[in-house]
């Protein structure tokens, strides 16, 4: 387990404590601050790691909470897995739609289905006891002891398996996922996949915790459905920490524990609360559990940039890339029009052509970031160019970017990255643009070293002279079309290329 | 006309932040809570009490672009959601407290009573609000397309690096349209306030018209907003008066749904990525 002892003790002790030692208030108290933690927990993985801001997990909570009410008479204990159900089932039924959305779309529709949850617990009043809600019905566990261990355990399973998860790469590919998701989908992450995974998961905990909420009050109002529950979930996460793995038990153990503190102000604990968490955005967006492990001294080293890979050992898969009649048009601007060409194994590329002659384009229709108008692109006889980018990426193209998209990256850790795919083909757009001069020395070599190892290269760079070194062949695009193609020699002594790129127009060849 | 008002107000700020201001619609019911204490306290006629409302939001507008907005601008949006959400508690928390959560009626924008126009019957006060909502709308409207200072706003709005490379001081702008935005939300605060009651928990539903008006009406166009909330009033009107309040309510968010799940880049489109 990769979570710190320090924060282990903190996860463990409570529920401990209020076996051994607390009276019946106290461990209801406990019991609450474990509802909240997995509520969440579970909200971590999509407002968290994929940095979504969904307003619906308060109406996921109810849901569990009204299914746990209505089953728990006739399941019992099973009521549980009823209420998660009850919560998983609808994220999943919804999640394809929402999750196709922009940031303040998704907000947006989570937000009304939220409404019309909370709408339909207030007028399906034969089903939900309408305004008042349910009362007095048989609990799915009993008060005290059991549900404290139930609660306690789940979350203390859940956190551990959070931290463990997100610890390692799969921990990287969700920050790329939210901060560079196109990058991300030229790695071959699939992130409608992990969207899906962790709205739904996050759902099933929120159900969860619901159910748990119902059998601690044995009452279930509209209000657990409301958008107070909502704002106490996303503001006890960003308080503790929205993706610390502690982060929402901390602020769930505020949450429960400030309103005792502050009792004598009344209402004003969640005002309080409020303010708490307007100052975390503020001044510490790691959150408190963050915040203690800077203060604790518990910082990670900052990762080394990598150096350009020297080991990039042979690859199996396709023999020869095949780009064949593709066009492509934005608007008014035909981008790219009938282009062909092959890249084989062990070959490299040029790509070459004046600013906007579809270069960039080029690469982005070949790896899926676009889709093509017209034409056909192969690896071998596969035809790949209706996949996604992610899909493309797994079937063996890799890609380097003109503009880095993660803060803190390099260009050398990028290139790095694209090889790292083990992709047989790899696209590297403008790879001495703004580099050191030192990185751009070792540029031949690491070219040279994916030729010997087997990789096939398309390149796009503006310093002709690295091209012309070395690149086997040369490719020339002039307003979306191949003007010229051939050995660097012929490309380079080329009338049209001479004219539109080398701007040698007049001057005897 | 008042939800005109709210959303005309919420789309001027969304454009200025460049994220959604989760806390517009504690700006509006700050509004009809400010109108009832100060009505109350003081007894101004409503002329003298509606600037002062606007004055008052304004000020608090400013305070949350100060607070929640512009120190947020280089992150994502998202962050910006989460400060304006903890911001709308921080209103709606305080009103619970100082009202005591009993709701309140605003002071009536002109006095009571009604008369025959061509044989309908007009309350004076809904033709008020109509009339005021009308005025506001088209001083907006003049000020940002008609004057310098509009058209810096909107520069501003449309591309705040570029907005910043021409030497406008992007930071005055975004408060001065957040200033902007509060006014219009006391205004509709005050408004809605007589016709409805104020009561602390109603900020949540104001925001959520909004948004769904600017969703509808085209994210970031202001006409847009206003036909997307004057459409939500009229659909609300006609299906709640055919079906009860809820089934209205549920058609809209039904409606919201559908149009999100058909057209994800909303009714009438905006170019890809421009802002959140």
């Amino acid at each position: 387990m990769r979570l710190s002892p320090f924060w282990l003790v903190l996860l463990v002790l409570p529920p401990l404590v209020a076996l051994a030692a607390l009276p019946p208030f106290g461990q209801r108290m406990v019991i609450l601050a474990g509802i909240y933690g997995l509520m969440g927990l579970g909200y971590q993985l999509v407002f968290g790691q994929l940095g979504a801001l969904n307003l619906a997990q308060g109406a996921l909570f109810g849901l569990g909470a009204y299914a746990a009410a209505l089953t728990a008479p006739v399941l019992g204990p099973f009521a549980l897995p009823a209420a998660i159900l009850a919560a998983a089932i609808p994220a999943a039924l919804v999640a394809g739609p929402l999750l196709r959305l922009q940031s303040h779309y998704f907000a947006l529709a989570t937000l009304a289905l939220a409404s019309l949850v909370n709408l339909l617990a207030v007028h399906a009043e034969g089903f939900t006891g309408g305004a008042n809600g349910l009362a007095g019905f048989a609990t799915s566990l009993p008060r005290g002891p059991v549900l404290l261990a139930t609660v306690w355990i789940c979350l203390i399973a859940g956190v551990l398996l959070y931290a463990w998860l997100f610890e390692g790469t799969t921990g990287k590919k969700a920050q790329l996922l939210r901060e560079a998701p196109l990058l991300a989908a030229t790695l071959g992450i699939d992130g409608a996949a992990w969207r899906f995974a962790a709205f739904v998961v996050g759902g099933a905990l929120a159900g969860l915790a619901g159910a748990c909420s119902a059998a601690l009050s044995g009452v279930v109002s509209p209000e657990a459905t409301g958008f107070s529950i909502m704002v106490l979930c996303l503001t006890l996460v960003v308080l503790g920490g929205s993706r610390h793995p502690m982060g929402a038990v901390v602020g769930a153990a505020l949450a429960v524990g400030l309103p005792e503190l502050l009792r004598d102000l009344q209402g004003a604990w969640l005002l309080a609360y409020a303010v708490a968490t307007l100052a975390v955005v503020l001044w510490a967006p790691e959150g408190l559990a963050g915040l203690i492990d800077r203060l604790r001294g518990a910082r990670r080293a900052p990762p080394i940039p990598p150096g350009l890979p020297t080991s990039v050992p042979p690859l199996p898969g396709a023999q020869r890339l095949t780009i064949d009649g593709v066009s492509k048009r934005f608007g008014g601007v035909q981008a790219l029009d009938g282009v062909s060409l092959l890249v084989d194994r062990g070959e490299i590329v040029g790509l070459i052509g004046p600013n906007g002659s579809g270069k960039t384009t080029l690469l982005n229709v070949i790896n899926g970031l676009e889709q093509v108008d017209e034409g056909t692109i192969s690896l071998d006889d596969r035809r790949i160019e209706h996949l996604p980018a992610h899909a493309v990426s797994r079937a063996g193209i890799g890609r380097s970017f003109q503009a880095l998209a993660l803060a803190g990256d390099t260009k050398s850790a990028d290139l790095a990255r694209a090889v790292a795919t083990g992709a047989a083909f790899l696209l590297l757009d403008e790879p001495a643009a703004g580099v050191s001069d030192h990185e751009r020395r070792a540029l031949p070599a690491f070219l040279a070293n994916l030729r010997d190892a087997g990789r096939g290269v398309l390149i796009v760079d503006h310093d002709i002279e690295l091209l012309s070194r070395t690149c086997d062949r040369l490719v020339c695009l002039d307003r979306g079309r191949v003007i010229a193609s051939g050995s660097p020699a012929e490309v380079r002594a080329d009338r049209q290329v001479r004219a539109s790129f080398l701007g040698l127009d007049g001057i005897a060849a | 006309m008042a939800y005109a008002l709210v959303a005309l107000g919420f789309v001027l700020a969304l454009n200025a932040a460049g994220a959604v201001n989760f806390a517009h619609g504690d700006l509006v019911v700050l509004g009809g809570a400010v109108a009832v204490f100060i009505g109350l306290s003081t007894g101004l006629p409503a002329v003298l009490l509606l600037p002062l409302v606007a004055l008052a939001i304004g000020v608090v507008g400013i305070l949350a672009a100060r607070i929640a907005i512009l120190p947020l601008a280089s992150r994502p949006p998202e962050a910006t959601f989460v400060a304006t959400i903890a911001l709308a508690a921080i209103i709606e928390q305080s009103l619970t407290i100082a009202m005591a959560g009993a709701p309140r009626t605003a002071p009536s924008l002109v006095g009571s009573g009604s008369f025959y126009i061509a044989g309908f019957v007009l309350g004076r006060q809904p033709l008020a609000i109509v009339v005021l909502g009308a005025v506001l709308v088209a001083a907006v409207w003049f000020l940002l397309e008609r004057t310098q200072t509009g058209r810096r706003m909107r520069a501003v709005a449309a591309d705040r690096y570029m907005a910043r490379a021409v030497g406008i001081p992007v930071g005055r702008y975004v408060i001065l349209s957040l200033a902007l935005s509060g006014a219009l939300a006391g205004v509709a605060g005050f408004l809605l306030g007589h016709q409805f009651l104020v009561a602390p928990t109603q900020g949540a539903g104001h925001m959520l018209k909004a948004y769904i008006a600017v969703a509808l009406g085209g994210w970031g166009s202001v006409p847009g907003a206003l036909v997307g909330a004057l459409g939500i009033g009229l659909f609300e009107t006609f299906v709640a008066a055919r079906f009860g309040d809820a089934w209205a309510s549920a058609a809209l968010y039904i409606c919201v749904l559908a149009v999100l799940a058909l057209r994800p880049q909303g009714l009438f489109g905006e170019p890809v990525g421009r802002r959140a």
